[in-house]
């Protein structure tokens, strides 16, 4: 999986490419875990290019979401996929990690 | 081996985007599935082989076998493995905590199924899989 980073004003903006799976997932985890640590707290996860997840990059993102509100952060989703939002729904964290249309949707009130 | 698709491996982290590659080469072959029950089908599959690379013991050393038959009205697959303990049942049961990092994915496996059988056979852990079909004219209409 490809991990492109674009820092945009006060949030940093994530764009993931191919699958999240078990293999993807400790880098997505330790990438968010650079991001936050250099004073970026505000993360969106854009998720348009995502073509799969499973539990575990479930998980990296969970473990991000913990981190960036470590740091009075927070860490949001955009365009999921519709595998990726039933993953979501089924584990009831689509409200954790409510996905929204667009990283502008995500960002707003950053 | 038996069943329309078969692959057979190491089970290390590499083999998982093996089995996803085969999944989507029977999706390019059948396009008459509906693409919702192949993706929850791969999930399940993903999730359930994962538990093996990441948990199965001895580490780097089980061997997989992963068959897949197309039926008019199911996807049946059947996921195999030399691990010599078998699988934390539990975890079919209880859905992790919210905020937990782990723990989701045999419950997940079960969710997106509309079977799903474990055997202890000899010296292999032996899953059976099962999605039912759906129209996806019929969903799409639903939609």
């Amino acid at each position: 999986m490809k991990i492109t980073t674009a820092k945009e004003g006060r949030v940093v903006v994530l764009r993931l490419e191919g699958r999240l799976n078990l293999v993807a997932a400790p880098r997505l985890k330790a990438t968010i875990d650079e991001v936050v640590a250099t004073g970026t707290v505000f993360v969106v996860v854009d998720m348009g290019q995502v073509t799969f997840m499973d539990s575990s990059g479930l998980g990296a993102l969970i473990a991000g979401l913990k981190r960036a509100r470590q740091g009075h952060g927070d860490l949001r989703l955009c365009s999921v996929s519709e595998q990726v939002s039933t993953v979501l729904e089924l584990t009831n964290l689509n409200r954790v990690l409510r996905p929204y249309p667009s990283v502008e949707a995500a960002r707003d009130g950053w | 081996m038996a069943g329309d698709y078969c692959l057979t491996g190491l089970a290390v982290p590499t083999s998982i985007d093996r089995l996803q590659d085969l999944l989507a080469q029977v999706r390019e072959d059948h396009p008459d599935i509906d693409e919702t029950d192949l993706f929850m089908l791969e999930t399940a599959v993903v999730e359930i082989h994962g538990n093996v690379v990441e948990h199965g013991h001895p580490p780097g050393r089980l061997t997989y076998a992963f068959e897949l038959d197309v039926l008019p009205d199911r996807l049946v697959g059947i996921l195999a493995d030399t691990g010599s303990a078998s699988p934390d049942l539990g975890d079919l049961d209880e859905m992790a905590d919210e905020m937990a990092e782990s723990g989701r994915g045999l419950w997940l496996a079960r969710s997106v199924l509309d079977e799903l059988e474990y055997h202890r056979i000899g010296s292999r852990n032996s899953w059976r899989l099962v999605r039912v079909r759906h129209d996806p004219a019929a969903r799409a209409q639903g939609a």
